[in-house]
Parts: structure tokens; sequence; C-alpha cells
């Protein structure tokens, strides 16, 4: 698949929506990184993800016939993709007892930190700790501001609420990142 | 991510009224900033290439397969308006139904069937569903009134049998 097929999106969007499957693969394509780190960030979980995603693309090839081509299908995209992200996140946490889960906190902890491979690894286990700390919408709308550089009032669609209400989001959730990784991690 | 992205007009947005002096609003941003840097050392980790193209497969192959012409008019009923119509336009119909034809709400028993009387020259036997409801205990239960001659007092007895006919039972009422 080409990465540098030429059709807009709005012209490949038609397309999907006539059943053109390799319209689809293009669409697809374009798109599944970005979704895939929206995915990842606020699941959390890599051996979730995978999941989270494919949820997210049936969720646009199902729906993509209510999608208004005078909208940005970037926007929607990342609206269909925190949104889903969101519910799979709550689902996965009620169903699994994530007992074990400090079980293997405890094992990487244990190994010798002096390996620059394991300090990756607990870099990144602590920031996911930090970021798992703070609630689904307070991550969410972090995550869609700084790393999807979404505006404030797109988060707001997103996430369907007020732009004071992202905004208190992102400030708690800053607070509370400070607050986690404040010296835990050398820069 | 890039530290720029957190802007100081937005950091000032966000913790407005939070600090007393312009040189702690700049500090606590400064803090703020190295949090940014702390979470730029988290990796997403790609998908490959297999993983994309099974989730592709997948979601493609999970979209319903509709014909073109089912499509149509199902986004016909995805149009609030046209339901809202329609509903209305089935309830009209539906209530020109029921109303030429009603429903048979009196579904009473008509008197015979309630309470039955024959006559005799010097008897009324008194049956049907009044009687059977009252001395449900008897099976086919009926009064008798009679009359032994022209000036002889009425008397009243209950007939009815038990233990499916098996006991007869004459009772003085």
């Amino acid at each position: 698949m080409n990465r540098q097929y030429p059709v807009s999106d709005e012209a490949l969007i038609e397309a999907v929506k006539n059943g053109d499957r390799n319209a689809a693969a293009w669409l697809y394509n374009r798109y599944v990184d970005r979704v895939h780190r929206i995915c990842y960030r606020i699941v959390l979980d890599p051996s979730q993800v995978q999941d989270c995603v494919q949820e997210v693309w049936l969720k646009v090839f199902r729906n993509i016939d209510r999608f208004q081509c005078s909208k940005s299908f970037a926007a929607w995209l990342n609206s269909v993709s925190a949104n889903t992200a969101i519910d799979y996140y709550r689902k996965w946490i009620k169903r699994s007892s994530r007992i074990d889960s400090d079980e293997i906190r405890t094992v990487v902890t244990d190994e010798n930190p002096g390996e620059r491979k394991l300090d990756g690894a607990l870099t990144q286990q602590r920031i996911c700790e930090a970021l798992e700390k703070i609630s689904v919408n307070q991550r969410t709308a972090f995550i869609l501001r700084y790393y999807e550089e979404m505006s404030i009032n797109e988060i707001a669609e997103t996430l369907g609420c007020t732009d004071g209400a992202v905004r208190t989001h992102i400030s708690r959730s800053l607070l509370a990142l400070r607050a986690k990784l404040a010296g835990k991690i050398d820069v | 991510m890039k530290n720029q992205r957190l802007s100081l007009e937005e950091f000032k947005e966000l913790f407005q009224d939070s600090f007393e002096s312009q040189e702690q609003l700049l500090s606590e941003y400064n803090s703020f900033l190295s949090i940014f840097e702390q979470l730029d050392e988290a990796v997403v980790s790609e998908l490959s290439s297999g993983q994309k193209a099974e989730i592709f497969k997948q979601s493609w192959q999970g979209q319903p397969q509709e014909s073109p012409w089912i499509c149509t008019l199902l986004n016909l009923f995805r149009q609030p308006a046209l339901t809202f119509a329609l509903g209305i336009v089935i309830g009209c119909i539906l209530m020109s139904v029921v109303m030429d034809d009603p429903i048979e709400l009196s579904g009473m028993a008509s008197a015979d069937e309630l309470l039955e009387i024959e006559h005799t020259r010097y008897s009324r036997t008194y049956k049907g569903k009044i009687i059977d409801d009252f001395y449900s205990e008897f099976e086919n239960p009926k009064i008798l009134l009679e009359k032994a001659g022209e000036s002889a007092p009425p008397q009243r007895t209950l007939h009815g049998t038990l233990d499916n006919g098996e006991i007869y039972v004459v009772w003085n009422l």
C-alpha cells in the first residue's frame, strides 16, 4: 500500500461508502498509526492495544456512512479513537482483576538497575504508572492536547463536556503527573 | 512531543490565580516543562505490518455487507423527521383499524348464562354461573325451590355432587 496515495480523504471516504475495499485500505494506512498512538496512551497496556485499535476501525467502517465530508475526518477519527479507547479501558479494568500487575512491577524493580535497557523499561513503567493514576478522562484530555495537538474546543466536543471541564482535566493531570514523576526519573 | 506545546500563555490560562508572583509562575512553568521532557522518554511501540494487516482484515470483514437498496432504505430510516412522520402514519392506520372493528370489550356472560331458572307448577330450579361461583365446593350445584302444595310453605334445597359425581348432596337452605 503506497503511503503517498494522492487522493483526498473526502474522495476515499466516498469510495469507502460505496464499498471500495482498496479505498478503505488507503484510508486505514493513512491513519492507523495515529489511532494506535491514541489508543496506546489511553489504554496503556500494550497487550490490549491491538484489540482496541481494531474496535476503533470496526466503528469507523460501520459508521462511515454517517460521517459528513464537510467536517474533518481526522477530528472525527480522533473522537472515535479517544471514546473507544476510554470505553475499552473501563471495560478492561472492570474485567481484569489486575492482581498480578503488582507482581510484574516488583520483578522489574528487583532486577539490576545498571543496565541501560532496563533503565528504559523502568522509565517506561514509571511513566505508565503515573499516567495510569490519573482518571481516564483527564488522561485523554491531556493526550489529545499535548500529543495530538487538538484544541481545547475540539477536545470538549470529543469528550462531550465544556471547555472549562477540559481545562480542569488538563490542569489536574499536569499537577498529578508532576506529583508522580517529580524526582523519580533522571533525565 | 515537544516542550513548546505547553506555552507560557496556556500555562497561565490553566493555572491563573494560582501563583503570587511572576517569578513563582515562571519557576513552576519550568518545572512542568521538565515533566514533559520525562514523558518524552515513554516510547510508543509501533504496530508491525502483520498486525496492521490483521486489524484491517478483521475490521473490514466485521462491517455489515449490505446491498445498496438496503443501505438506501436504512439511511432513509436514520432520518429522525422521516421516522417520526412514519410513526404518526402507522399510529393513525392502527387507530382507524381499531375504531372500525372495535375489540369486544364487554366480554361478560349473558344473563341467561349467569342464572338459569326452570319453572314447573310447584317448583323453581336455579342454576348457572352465579350458583356455581357461590357454591364452588359442589359440582353442578342448583337450588331447588319447591312447594308440596298450593298452600304449603316453600322449601329451599341445594343439590349438587362431590368427588366427580360419586356423592350426591342435598342441603336444606
